[in-house]
């Protein structure tokens, strides 16, 4: 039975002050687009992991969270093949998703900026496969246009 | 654990009460300093009683135009909290259960994070 909240016309308190910057998933980081350090465009965040923080025990899923337990953080960027799970519902397994380290991310704001070169990271495989065994082959292919 | 997992998910109270679904999770970046940035520590969920749906967060910002579009969110997503993640009891698959006595926050942003 959907019940509504008992606190629905009472004003509520603002969220006690943080010191470092907010950041709401679906507002500032799912669907934004991810630039590698030199403003290449790398990929799109499709999902985000969360782990414990370095050094803390997992966090317990599906049973009581003793109080104190340290929240989870952010632990990766994720990127894949989301299309049909986005018309379709669901999403792909944890393993088809390619994972961009939390600590390769420099800033948070329009896009996603990251502090690393893309060409090493596993995102932007199909564009590096599809300019090294395509577009590469076609004459003139393998001159910068710039 | 995927977040994607979470946003949509019911959330109860410690009685059981349906209070809604998760609509977005809050992060704050003030973790522990790596080269380029702190760790994001999940701050809390948001959770909204009609729609787990958020179009661009007019509902947790200031911002009037283009009318109606600020109005007509915004009511849809009436009733919506923020919930900080010491009052989460439960994470599960298929709910969010809150501790007895959780306080219920606003949602908007306060304005130092990005709006």
């Amino acid at each position: 039975m959907k019940t509504p909240r008992p606190l629905g016309s009472v004003p509520l308190a603002p969220v006690p002050p943080v010191a470092g910057q907010t950041l709401d998933a679906q507002l500032h980081l799912l669907d934004r687009q991810v630039l590698d350090s030199g403003g290449v465009p790398v990929t799109t965040v499709d999902d985000l992991e969360l782990g414990a923080p370095e050094g803390e025990p997992e966090t317990p899923m599906g049973t009581v969270i003793p109080p104190g337990t340290p929240a989870p953080v952010l632990t990766a960027l994720l990127t894949g093949p989301v299309l049909g799970t986005r018309i379709f519902g669901g999403r792909p397994p944890s393993s088809r998703l390619i994972r961009i380290p939390w600590t390769d991310v420099a800033s948070v704001g329009v896009v996603v900026q990251l502090g690393v070169s893309g060409q090493g990271l596993d995102a932007d495989w199909v564009e590096r496969w599809v300019r090294d065994k395509i577009i590469a082959r076609i004459p003139g292919g393998r001159r910068d246009p710039r | 654990m995927i977040l994607g997992d979470l946003l949509g998910t019911p959330v109860h109270d410690d009685d059981g009460v349906r209070l809604g679904r998760v609509a977005d999770a809050r992060f704050v970046v003030d973790g522990a300093p790596h080269r380029l940035m702190a760790d994001a520590r999940l701050l809390g969920l948001v959770v909204s009683p009609h729609s787990w749906s958020s179009f661009m967060g007019y509902e947790r910002n200031s911002l009037t135009q283009p009318w109606p579009l600020p109005q007509l969110l915004r009511w849809r997503h009436r009733g919506s909290f923020f919930v900080m993640w010491e009052d989460i009891a439960v994470l599960g698959d298929r709910s969010v259960r809150l501790r007895r006595g959780y306080t219920a926050y606003s949602p908007a942003l306060d304005g130092s994070g990005q709006e």
